[in-house]
């Protein structure tokens, strides 16, 4: 079984900025969490913290019971891998991958077997005696994985892995990780600004914002029932709707009344209604807005709605029915429950 | 056929800027070394006997040497100084701005004002040697001592700064990331410095110690002033024989002796280079 990791209270000050403001996290044995957020967040400062590379300013770390964040890095059995691969080039590939093995003074035999099994693992059981330089981007990135897992860390730890790769290489990637990790079962900490990135991997993703996490949850929890706009905004598209509140309804500026899924909340920006949420229905009189824009995308349609003073997004998906012209009139027929979104207060910076 | 006649002439003649330059001012002086090398003082026919002499000479010979050991020396020593600082220098911004300025101070201190600052602080009465009596401990000798260690601490004093620039800047070059994977996957400083620093940093280190090595080798002032009265390096026997004797056949010969060493040294030491490096490429 893989030990859980305790983040408490961890602060890291840079000269007079305080960069991560007392964070507090569990990563339960085995998880896939994703440290999701805009640059500048604090993720992939927290990453480092936790990988050792970078001291916190206060605070701890525990790997199940014991206290790690003194320690150095070469001694937390942590596997890194980084957005620019950091691979040796001067190494060719299995000496790359045999280098965290030599370090724990594997002899020779097992490192040579480990090895091949790791190259075989990723798919590159042919590229063994190449030099680094002599892959390409998504190649150097599978070797950098092989070398992360071949020392068999107690946590992996990713930061921004795919962002230097294509498009298509990016998607195939990322499936063959989560299903490396689910085959592997190793308590992983995932850092992107990508929140399709973040959906597709994580059993967990932890929204944070300057220096501070904003709220964590599964990725379908935070998509559907995000407690503040900034996660609504930050995961996918949405519209934030000013809208009357009643009690346990809500009133939406064209005039539709809907149930609230939590009327009980304080402090609320608007409720979200997510574009594929949002149906649109043309019609010649009662419309609640025109057609602003529309651009097909094949598998859905992207609409831009002129309504009540603002422009709302709408997606159709389905390939039967027609694309509306530029300036048709429409209703706007939103879901039958909507949700209320928290506005969030960043901390007040502490005072050094 | 006159078509690519052209073409050879364009060509000749747009070499001629780099190749001529080589040849006017590189190429044509060691030709009439090597060639002087051949003559003889006082007759004009090509001759072996300068050559003779040389090699028949003890005390040539040993100045030869010498001269090799004032140009390892010091090398060694500063390759010394000048590796971990470079790397202890990439460890931090605090460390880095510390060194940055401190190794820099020898830069701009003249050679000759280098030798006379080693000669009035090591020299026997000299300030450390006051310093140190009272505490009942006796300086040994390392100004004109024979194995030359006064003018080794002087030369290595201004090897240092040029070699931490040069070596300093290539391991600035390597990316922070590959030093941290390394660090995740269990090496300490130490295994940092010697697995991944030290062969990425490989080609700036090269060009520092070659450097190094032909400077103390060729060097004169502070052998001079702080090396032994006995053996002489070729540097100083190359001065009072032109100079002093009029015997510039001599000069020509000990000239490339010195040459034809300082590039054996250099072959040798890439054979070194090379065989290390190979560890890490091919499988071990």
């Amino acid at each position: 079984m893989k030990p859980s990791l305790s983040i408490r209270q961890l602060t890291k000050q840079f000269d007079s900025n305080l960069v991560l403001k007392g964070i507090d996290l569990e990563v339960a044995a085995g998880r896939f969490v994703v440290l999701l957020g805009p640059s500048g967040c604090g993720k992939s400062t927290l990453l480092r913290t936790i990988a050792g590379i970078s001291d916190p300013s206060s605070g701890g770390i525990w790997l199940k019971d014991r206290r790690i964040d003194a320690m150095p890095p070469e001694q937390r059995n942590f596997g890194l891998v980084f957005q620019t691969y950091a691979l040796f080039p001067h190494m060719s590939v299995e000496k790359n991958v045999a280098f965290g093995l030599e370090m724990r003074r594997v002899n020779k035999r097992d490192i040579a077997h480990r090895v091949a099994a790791a190259l075989e693992l990723v798919g590159l059981a042919d590229y063994a005696k190449r030099l680094p330089k002599q892959l390409s981007g998504g190649q150097q990135q599978r070797v950098a994985l092989a070398r992360a897992i071949v020392i068999e860390p107690d946590v992996l730890l990713f930061d921004e892995p795919l962002s230097n790769l294509d498009a298509k290489l990016r998607d195939t990637l990322r499936d063959d990780l989560r299903a490396l990790q689910q085959k592997l079962g190793v308590t992983s900490i995932y850092v992107t600004h990508d929140q399709s990135e973040a959906m597709a991997l994580g059993d967990e993703i932890v929204v944070m914002k300057n220096g501070e996490i904003v709220e964590r949850g599964t990725p379908i929890d935070l998509y559907r029932r995000p407690a503040y706009r900034f996660t609504a905004e930050f995961l996918g598209m949405t519209n934030v709707i000013e809208a009357k509140l009643r009690d346990r309804a809500c009133q939406l500026p064209w005039g539709d009344v809907r149930e609230l899924e939590n009327p009980s909340e304080r402090d609320v920006e608007g409720v979200a209604i997510r574009p594929e949420d949002l149906a649109i229905e043309a019609v010649e009189t009662d419309h609640h807005g025109v057609v602003e824009q529309a651009m097909f995308m094949g598998a859905a349609t992207h609409y831009w709605i002129r309504a009540a003073g603002k422009t709302l997004r709408a997606i159709t998906s389905g390939g039967r029915t027609a694309i509306l012209p530029v300036g048709q009139k429409v209703r706007l027929v939103p879901p039958p429950m909507l949700h209320l979104l928290r506005a969030h207060h960043p901390l007040q910076e502490v005072a050094a | 056929m006159s078509g690519s006649k052209v073409k050879t002439a364009t060509l000749l003649l747009c070499l001629l800027p780099g190749v001529g330059y080589l040849l006017a001012l590189f190429g044509l002086p060691l030709v009439r070394v090597l060639s002087g090398s051949f003559t003889e003082r006082g007759s004009e026919g090509p001759t072996l006997a300068t050559w003779a002499e040389l090699f028949g000479n003890p005390v040539y010979m040993d100045g030869l040497w010498f001269s090799l050991w004032l140009g390892i020396a010091p090398t060694i020593v500063s390759l010394c100084i000048s590796l971990p600082l470079s790397a202890l220098m990439q460890a931090n911004e605090t460390s880095r701005k510390l060194f940055g300025t401190l190794y820099k101070i020898p830069l701009v201190v003249p050679g000759i004002v280098a030798g006379f600052l080693v000669l009035v602080i090591l020299d026997r009465g000299g300030m450390a040697g006051r310093l140190l009596a009272p505490l009942g401990v006796t300086m040994p000798r390392l100004v004109r001592d024979d194995w030359g260690a006064g003018a080794i601490i002087a030369l290595s004093w201004k090897t240092v700064p040029f070699m931490t620039l040069i070596i300093a800047g290539s391991m600035a070059a390597i990316s922070k990331d590959v030093l941290s994977a390394a660090r995740t996957l269990g090496a300490n400083h130490l295994t940092v410095l010697r697995r991944i620093q030290l062969p990425l940093a490989q080609p700036g280190v090269t060009a520092a110690v070659l450097l190094s090595f032909i400077g103390s080798l060729g060097s004169y002032v502070i052998p001079s002033l702080l090396g032994p009265s006995y053996p002489l390096p070729l540097s100083v026997h190359m001065f009072s024989e032109g100079f002093q004797q009029g015997n510039w056949p001599m000069v020509y010969a000990m000239g490339t002796l010195l040459s034809a060493m300082a590039i054996a040294v250099l072959l040798a030491y890439y054979a070194i280079i090379g065989s290390l490096s190979r560890n890490d490429t091919a499988r071990g």
